[in-house]
C-alpha cells in the first residue's frame, strides 16, 4: 500500500513546480558562490590554505537557510494540494490508513530534500572543478551536502506536521518564515534548538552529532504528528 | 434482519453542542435511502462518522455488519462516497484525478473510462478540472464514488450545483443501481422533492435527532386526506353533523372531514342532502410529502 501511495503523490505533485524548487535549492547555493568567485576570485583564493574546504565553508553557509526554507515551501505545497478543495476528507474515505497517508507524504519530501542534497553535491563538485582548486576531498564535500539534510530531518517533521493539522495555512508559513531565521546567525543559539542544526555548528565541533539527533528527533517528531493526524478528525 | 448501515447511539459533540443525538440507523439491502434533513441537521456529520473520518463521542457503527472502528479499512474498500462539496486536485486532469484514486482502490485502469461515460466526462477527460464548472466537478466526484463498484453508495447532496436536466440524469443513474449493480445506496438531501422518486426508506434528521425512519409509503400515508366542503349554510351543516356525531373541522370557507372512509364520506353527505343543505364543492385535499416533511421538522422545533 506504501508504495502505491507514494506514487499518487508523486502523480499528484505534478504541475506544481516541486522539483524546479528542488533544482533551485540544490542549484541557488552553488550560483550564490558562482558570483563570489566569479568577482573576486583572487581574493577568495588567498584568504586559505586549502581552497577547497575554503570554498566548501562557503557553499555551507547558505546551505542551511536553503533547506529550512525549501522545507516550509515544500511542505506548504505539498498539503496544500490536499487542502485547496478539502480533498482529505475524500483520500482518508479510501480503504487507507492514516498513518499510511502521513508516511507517504513524508517520504516523498524527504526524497525531495534528498535529491536537492543530491543536486548539491554535484553543483558543488562541478564548479569546485571549474574552479581548478587543487587535490578533491571527496569526504569533506558529501559530509557539507549530506550531513544538512540528516540534521534538518527534526525541522521536516515539526513543518509537516503543523502544516497537515493547521485549519489556517499562517500557521505552517509562521514556523517556516520564524525558523529560517537561526540559519543566519547559528553561532549564537544554544544547540538544543533544531533549526541551528543544519548549520552543524555546535559546542562538541562534531557536525555527525547533529546527524544522529537529527535521525532521533526527527523519528520522534515524526511519530508524534503522525499520532497526532491519526488522531485528529479529518478536516 | 441484516443491516448494511447499523448505528447505534450514535452521538457527535462539538464542545457542549450535540450535532448527532443517539442515531439509530438501519439501512437494509439494496434500498436507497433518502436521508433528510434541514440545514445544520446534522446529516453531513453522521455521513462523516460513517466513513471513520469523525470520531463519534459515543455509539457504535456497523456497516456490512462488522464494525467500523475494527475493520475500517475493509469496510471502505466496498464504499463509495461523495461528501459535501466534491474534492478533487484542480492541476491535475479529470482522468489524473481519478487515477489518483483508483490506484488506491486497486481497481482496473479501465474502470477510469467507464465512470467518465456514466457521468458524461468522456469529453473533458484530459482537461484541468480547475477549469470545470461546479456541476462538471460534481459528476467528477460522482464518478469517483463509483469507482470501485461499490456495495455502499454515500452520496451527501450529490445534485448541489446540477442543472435540471443533470439532477434528472443522475437521478435515474442512481435508481437503477440497487437493480443493476446491487447496491445499497444513502443519500442525502435538504429536499424531500429530490428524493421523493428515487429513495424506498426515509430517515428524517432535525436537530440531530432521526424522528422519522421508516419505506417512503409509509410516509405518504401519513398524508392524510381530507374532504373539504362548501355547502350554503356552514353553521347549519357544522351543527347537524356534530348532532349525528361527526365531527369537523369548521374554517372560515367551508368544512374539513378528516380520516373518513370513502362511506362516511357518502352518508355525511346524503344526510346534508336531505336536510335540505345545498352542497356546492367537495374537494380532496392532499398534503404533500414536502408538507409532512416541513411540518415533522417544525413540530420538533417547536417541541
Ligand atoms: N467540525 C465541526 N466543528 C464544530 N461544529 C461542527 C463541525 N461540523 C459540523 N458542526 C456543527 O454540527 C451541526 C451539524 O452540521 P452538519 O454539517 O452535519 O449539517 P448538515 O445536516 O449536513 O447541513 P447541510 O444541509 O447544511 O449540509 C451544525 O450545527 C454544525 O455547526
Ligand atoms: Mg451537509
Amino acid at each position: 500500500m506504501i508504495r502505491k501511495l507514494i506514487q499518487v503523490e508523486f502523480l499528484k505533485s505534478k504541475r506544481k513546480g516541486f522539483w524546479l524548487l528542488v533544482f533551485l535549492g540544490g542549484f541557488g547555493v552553488v550560483a550564490l558562490q558562482m558570483v563570489n568567485y566569479g568577482v573576486r576570485k583572487e581574493y577568495l583564493l588567498q584568504q586559505s590554505d586549502n581552497d577547497w574546504i575554503y570554498y566548501l565553508m562557503n557553499i555551507s553557509n547558505f546551505t542551511p537557510l536553503a533547506l529550512v526554507l525549501g522545507i516550509a515551501i515544500l511542505t506548504s505545497f505539498m498539503t496544500s494540494i490536499e487542502n485547496e478543495t478539502n480533498a482529505w476528507k475524500q483520500l482518508i474515505a479510501l480503504p487507507v490508513s492514516k498513518l499510511t497517508v502521513y508516511l507517504a507524504k513524508f517520504t516523498v519530501l524527504a526524497f525531495m530534500l534528498l535529491v536537492a542534497s543530491l543536486l548539491l553535491t554535484l553543483f558543488t563538485y562541478g564548479y569546485g572543478v571549474f574552479l581548478d582548486l587543487g587535490a578533491i576531498p571527496y569526504g569533506a564535500l558529501l559530509k557539507y551536502s549530506f550531513y544538512p539534510f540528516f540534521a534538518s530531518l527534526p525541522i521536516l517533521a515539526l513543518q509537516l506536521w503543523i502544516a497537515t493539522v493547521s485549519n489556517n495555512q499562517a500557521i505552517p508559513i509562521t514556523t517556516g518564515v520564524i525558523g529560517v531565521l537561526p540559519s543566519f546567525s547559528a553561532q549564537n543559539l544554544p544547540d538544543w534548538l533544531i533549526w541551528k542544526w543544519p548549520s552543524l555548528m555546535n559546542s562538541w565541533n562534531e557536525p555527525i552529532y547533529y546527524v544522529w539527533l537529527g535521525l532521533g528527533v526527527g523519528c520522534l517528531l515524526y511519530f508524534v504528528g503522525m499520532f497526532d493526524f491519526a488522531r485528529r478528525d479529518v478536516k | 434482519m441484516k443491516y448494511v448501515v447499523e448505528t447505534k447511539n450514535l452521538t457527535k459533540s462539538f464542545g457542549k453542542e450535540q450535532a448527532v443525538q443517539s442515531l439509530d440507523m438501519k439501512i437494509a439491502k439494496g434500498e436507497i435511502y433518502g436521508f433528510l434533513g434541514p440545514n445544520g441537521a446534522g446529516k453531513t456529520t453522521t455521513i462523516r462518522m460513517l466513513l471513520g473520518l469523525m470520531k463519534p463521542t459515543s455509539g457504535s457503527i456497523q456497516v456490512f455488519q462488522q464494525d467500523l472502528k475494527k475493520s475500517r479499512i475493509s469496510i471502505l474498500s466496498k464504499v463509495g462516497s461523495l461528501v459535501e462539496n466534491p474534492s478533487y486536485y484542480p492541476h491535475l486532469t479529470a482522468r489524473e484525478n481519478l487515477e489518483a484514486w483508483r490506484k488506491i482502490l486497486g481497481a482496473p485502469k479501465s474502470r477510469i473510462t467507464d465512470v467518465l461515460a456514466i457521468v458524461r466526462l468522456s469529453d473533458v477527460a484530459n482537461k484541468k478540472v480547475k477549469g470545470f464548472s461546479l456541476g462538471m466537478k460534481q459528476r467528477l466526484g460522482i464518478a469517483a464514488a463509483l469507482l470501485n463498484n461499490p456495495e455502499l453508495l454515500i452520496l451527501d447532496e450529490p445534485t448541489n450545483g446540477l442543472d435540471p436536466s443533470g439532477i434528472i440524469e443522475i437521478r435515474e443513474l442512481i435508481k437503477q443501481l440497487p437493480q443493476s449493480h446491487g447496491m445499497t445506496v444513502l443519500i442525502s438531501s435538504h429536499l424531500l422533492s429530490e428524493i421523493d422518486q428515487l429513495a424506498t426508506t426515509v430517515g428524517v434528521l432535525t436537530k440531530g435527532k432521526l424522528i422519522f425512519q421508516d419505506s417512503i409509503e409509509a410516509m405518504r400515508k401519513l398524508a392524510k386526506q381530507n374532504i373539504s366542503l362548501r355547502v350554503s349554510d356552514q353553521d347549519e351543516a357544522h351543527r347537524l353533523l356534530l348532532a349525528k356525531g361527526i365531527q369537523t373541522d369548521y374554517q372560515k370557507d367551508r368544512l374539513i372531514l378528516s380520516e373518513f372512509t370513502d362511506e362516511e364520506i357518502a352518508n355525511a353527505i346524503q344526510f346534508l342532502v336531505q336536510k335540505q343543505i345545498a352542497i356546492y364543492r367537495v374537494e380532496e385535499e392532499k398534503r404533500s410529502l414536502e408538507d409532512i416533511f416541513l411540518q415533522m421538522t417544525r413540530e420538533d422545533q417547536v417541541g
